[in-house]
């Protein structure tokens, strides 16, 4: 591909590439099965060179209805257009190798059908419309890309090709679905409440650069206008003065009333999207010094909140001013929840917090804190960390594992912050200070600095503070509890969660895979125990008291088994409907998710709390492989009806089952 | 293929496993069993293509099952699509035929130090060659060449190249400028061919020869060996065609060669015609797909067709055209990434807006690290041309080599 050609083709350069790509698709057409793959290639490297330009391209997509015809996706991932996904394609377009070649050809033909040029009995031309609005909506840095040399590289070697794609789709279809679709996005994403919300802002920057529709259905401008204001001003004297030093400056000398309005207004605005702008910060830090009374309805704090606020007015001072900056904006959310948490009226808590406060740091953490900062963000390390305190605290399901395989530790900090938040803080300072923590396991304690490896030697560092302190540690030590865990007669987790986590994880453990993660073994009884332990109905009342960390086989959307993964059970309860749920953090970053046959954890409109997802009880169970429980809280395994357990094993046998050789026999 | 359709079974095994050669052969009619590495077995079974599956790596005394299991399918001619299965198809061919010496004719193609001595007791031009069994020995060639060259002292010494015996074209190929090269060499190198190094124009031909018949005569022109080539050759060569088919057929006496297509390598220097080495399989460079561009014919279908004694005059006739009825002159460009690490593929203007380029194959190599090259023939990617003039094509080809096309 060529990168540096001109995007106006010479005419006769396109004509002659034409023919080569007609060629080979009559090459391919003619082929045998037997000899398909070589002129598959023929056909990718023809288009290819098309694609170097808009001309090449849309004539490349003149010839989409002979794709299918011709075998240019048989026998491949692409094969099936009803079972291509619009999440999967950023990841081939980002690829090396051939792989964004075919992902564009897909998209073509999926053009093709969406224009009824190709007749697909299984992906009519609405679905296919709506495949490639959800893929503009996924992708629209490629149409309205920030140019910055970061974006270019992460784009990968096709970029310029793939945005060649995008204005085409661009042009073929009409965007207004497009900022719905984004709209829609921003909503989903923001109401998880995440500690980053890097991906919000960047998708309201992007939204915004959509030429609205003519009809704005749905409110699309003004629920995307509630986002914007959010993080560039949602008071009146925030969008008068955008300049932070001017807003300072009014606010100083502004009467009590409006003054009230723009701390209700902020309130308001971090309530409904969770996110916060720079100017909050300048407000909370004026307040604190002109009217400590409207720090709280500021915060739109809750009674309890207010109650708190008012027991640690000092403390509550001291944090505004080292941590609540502009550029540390984003913490004032955590640091709401935080105050209605009541966490400042436990002592350990509140040391704990002021110890990091003036913590020596390890040049190390320093660095990784101020990794993704700008020299005028005016920010040090320990505003930082204390900062990122305030988040993880506040925002216990907010955390994710980033773009790092330490779901493990991830899910460790959100148990600590929920259930163990001194030791947390207690992990953060060793870890911060001297980079080390402890870990006692089997009698002796485990150090992280005597050992390396772990799953995430080199941590991809775009996460929440605390994680980038403490992840590098806890990652260390799994993996080395693991490691001596792995001659066991049982799955090593039974004695690695505890340790990892806590006493409060029960000794008792269930899992249904064999050692060697092969067979299932023993589906049925597993199954009952996770009832007779679990559900209301035949575990004899016993409430969950403390989250459980489980294990699940993630699978795709297919409910192809993706691999193990570690989430905490929260809670199980009726939905607002009356169904039961298991309610469960998924340390992934992204409660949406579907694992297939029907299995889609839902993260709203079903009783969840902010970070939570849900299941039916039963598909939960369906996707479980390990758990926790009690064995003097069980109640009867032998009630739960047949028709039940064969459900759920049908659930598991058909989607990540399928991976595994069942029972003990061979297969 | 008239004689052949309707054949209830095949009588051609080809040895070796290779898409474009069945489909060459599917194409034609020509009705083929395979006989694939056992890895090859499951593609073939899934796309009902007749395979019997051999590990060619073993040699022991079950080697003679092949050949039972072949003439029960009533296989009667070998073919060998890989430098690794010359002497199987050899080995069967002597059986097939009753004719041992068919084997012993194969193994010449497999040990080079023999093929140069026959090639020199036929009376062949061939530069100074050694076997080697360590690094004295090269060492000791180097001198004595470069002494015989009257080389006084501080001139640059002539190199000497080295060979593995049985090794696929240039794999394993090694020049030696001095003796510090030499010491250099490691123990797994030995034994090895020591050559003199030959200057000149170097080309090669594709014999295909039916009852020792030369039947047709390509001769490719290399630009740069392991890089570029063209077919068919330029007016310098072409001149010397007679000669060079002359030559040819020395070899094809002295090697007493019936059935089938060699690939020999040529030196023009001063006028004369050195002989480098040559293969029994289907070269690599491309030269049949080029083969196919300039002239119009399948060469697949026409290696296993001259190696079929059985198949008839007319059709050979009828098969191959005269050699001077090209449709144009066909090159390729074999390409291989100049840095260390490299992300993207870049292709210049200037190669795509020429009149003689017709396109590529170069991707993005999923790993960005550029694998240490090892032979020729491991090249990323290839471009072709095709055009009018050979002058033109030799200047296009050396013009595109210069550039990085992976950066």
């Amino acid at each position: 591909m060529s990168e540096s050609a001109p995007s106006q083709a010479a005419p006769e350069r396109v004509e002659r590439l034409i023919e080569n790509l007609d060629r080979a698709l009559g090459g391919l057409a003619d082929a045998k099965p037997f000899a398909r793959a070589p002129h598959q290639n023929e056909v990718f490297q023809a288009a290819e060179a098309l694609m170097a330009t808009d001309e090449g391209m849309r004539r490349v997509y003149g010839l989409a209805d002979r794709f299918d015809a011709a075998g240019v996706f048989t026998a491949g991932p692409w094969e099936d257009p009803a079972k291509l996904q619009p999440t999967l394609v950023a990841g081939s377009l980002e690829a090396a190798g051939v792989y964004p070649v075919i992902e564009i050809l897909s998209e073509l033909r999926m053009l093709a059908i969406a224009k009824g040029r190709v007749p697909e009995p299984l992906v009519p031309p609405g679905d296919a419309a709506e495949f490639l609005e959800k893929t503009l909506a996924l992708n629209l840095r490629y149409l309205f890309g920030s140019g910055t040399e970061e974006d270019r590289v992460s784009r990968g070697p096709h970029g310029d090709t793939a945005e060649r794609l995008f204005r085409l789709l661009a042009d073929e279809l009409t965007l207004a679905g497009v900022r719905a679709d984004v709209v829609s996005e921003i909503e989903q994403i923001s109401i998880q409440r995440p500690i980053m919300t890097r991906r919000v802002v960047e998708l309201v920057e992007l939204a915004r650069r959509i030429p609205p529709a003519a009809g704005d259905e749905g409110g699309v401008q003004e629920r995307l206008d509630l986002f914007h204001r959010a993080i560039s001003g949602p008071s009146p004297m925030s969008v008068e003065h955008p300049e932070l030093a001017d807003y300072r400056a009014v606010l100083i000398d502004l009467a009590a009333t409006p003054l009230s309005a723009e701390a209700d207004a902020f309130a308001s605005s971090l309530h409904a999207t969770g996110l916060a702008c720079p100017h909050h910060a300048v407000l909370l830090r004026t307040l604190k010094r002109r009217e400590p009374a409207l720090i709280g309805p500021a915060l739109g704090l809750n009674p309890l909140g207010l109650a708190e606020l008012d027991q640690n007015r000092e403390l509550a001072h001291q944090l505004i001013q080292v941590a609540i900056l502009p550029a540390t904006a984003q913490s004032i959310y955590g640091f709401a929840r935080l105050l209605e948490r009541g966490l400042l009226s436990r002592a350990p808590v509140a040391a704990g917090l002021r110890r990091l406060v003036e913590l020596d740091l390890t040049s190390e953490v320093r660095r990784n804190l101020l990794a993704r900062r700008k020299p005028r963000d005016g920010v040090t390390a320990n505003s930082v960390l204390v900062a990122g305190a305030l988040s993880v605290l506040g925002q216990p399901l907010g955390i994710g594992q980033g773009n790092n395989p330490t779901c493990q530790a991830a899910r460790g900090i959100s148990l600590f912050s929920q259930h163990a938040p001194a030791r947390l803080l207690d992990l953060v300072a060793t870890a911060a200070r001297d980079g080390l923590i402890e870990v006692p396991f089997d009698g002796a304690q485990i150090n992280s600095q005597t050992l390396t490896g772990g799953l995430a030697p080199n941590l991809d560092l775009d996460l929440d503070p605390i994680s980038v302190a403490l992840v590098p540690q806890l990652d260390r030590v799994y993996d080395e509890i693991m490691r001596r865990v792995a001659l066991r007669p049982e799955d090593g987790h039974k004695w690695a969660n505890p340790a990892l986590y806590g006493r409060f994880v029960p000794t008792g453990f269930e899992s249904a895979l064999d050692l060697t993660h092969t067979r299932v073994v023993d589906y049925e009884a597993f199954v009952r125990r996770f009832f007779a332990t679990h559900h209301p109905a035949y575990n004899d009342g016993h409430e969950l008291v403390y989250p459980n960390p489980v294990g699940i086989c993630v699978t795709n959307a297919h409910g192809d088994h993706l691999g193990a993964h570690a989430v905490a059970l929260q809670r199980i309860a009726e939905d607002p409907h009356g169904t039961l749920r298991a309610y469960f953090f998924n340390p992934n970053n992204e409660g949406r998710q579907n694992w297939g046959l029907g299995v889609r954890p839902s993260i709203r409109d079903h009783g969840e709390e902010e970070g939570e997802s849900s299941l039916p009880f039963h598909q939960f169970v369906s996707r479980l492989y390990a758990f926790h429980y009690n064995p003097y809280e069980e109640g009867d395994a032998f009630a739960v009806p047949d028709g039940v357990v064969a459900e759920i094993e049908s659930l598991a046998h058909e989607s990540w089952g399928r991976a595994f050789i069942w029972g003990e026999g061979t297969p | 293929m008239p004689h052949l359709a309707g054949l209830a079974a095949p009588r051609i095994a080809v040895l070796g496993f290779s898409i474009e050669v069945f489909e060459a052969l599917d194409r034609a009619g020509v009705p083929f069993v395979a006989v694939v590495p056992p890895e090859f077995e499951a593609y073939m079974n899934e796309h009902d293509m007749p395979a019997v599956p051999w590990d060619f790596e073993k040699r022991n005394e079950q080697s003679g099952e092949l050949a039972v299991t072949l003439k029960e399918r009533g296989v009667t001619v070998a073919v060998p699509l890989y430098e690794e299965t010359v002497q199987w198809s050899g080995g069967l061919n002597a059986l097939f035929r009753d004719d041992p010496r068919l084997f012993n004719r194969s193994l010449l193609f497999r040990d080079k130090s023999m093929m140069k001595r026959k090639a020199q007791m036929s009376g062949l031009r061939v530069g100074v060659f050694e076997e080697a069994e360590n690094r004295e020995d090269v060492s000791r060639f180097f001198k004595r060449v470069n002494k015989a060259l009257l080389k006084l002292d501080g001139e640059t010494d002539d190199p000497v190249h080295l060979k593995p015996f049985s090794a696929a074209g240039c794999l394993g190929h090694r020049v030696i400028r001095s003796e510090e090269d030499a010491a250099k060499l490691t123990d797994d190198q030995f034994p090895c061919l020591l050559e003199s190094h030959l200057d000149g124009q170097e080309f090669s031909c594709e014999v295909f020869i039916h009852d020792k018949k030369i039947r047709f005569l390509n001769i490719t022109e290399y630009v740069h060996l392991g890089h570029s080539n063209f077919i068919p050759c330029g007016p310098v060569l072409e001149a010397m065609r007679p000669r060079i088919q002359e030559a040819c057929e020395q070899l094809i006496e002295a090697f007493g060669i019936e059935y089938g297509m060699i690939h020999p390598e040529w030196f023009v220097s001063q006028d004369k015609l050195n002989f480098g080495e040559v293969a029994a399989r289907i070269p690599g460079g491309h030269i049949f797909n080029l083969i196919e561009r300039a002239y119009g014919f399948d060469p697949y279908a026409a290696f296993a067709l001259c190696s079929d004694p059985e198949t008839p005059e007319s059709v050979l006739e009828e098969f191959f055209p005269a050699t001077n009825a090209h449709e144009g002159y066909a090159g390729s460009l074999m390409v291989y990434p100049r840095q260390k690490v490299v992300t993207k593929v870049s292709v210049p203007d200037e190669l795509v807006e020429h009149p003689f380029y017709e396109k590529h194959n170069l991707f993005v190599p999923v790993t960005p690290k550029v694998a240490e090259r090892v032979a020729y023939g491991d090249h990323y990617g290839t471009i072709f041309f095709f055009g009018d003039d050979p002058i033109r094509m030799g200047e296009a080809l050396q013009r595109f080599e210069d550039m990085d096309y992976y950066v």
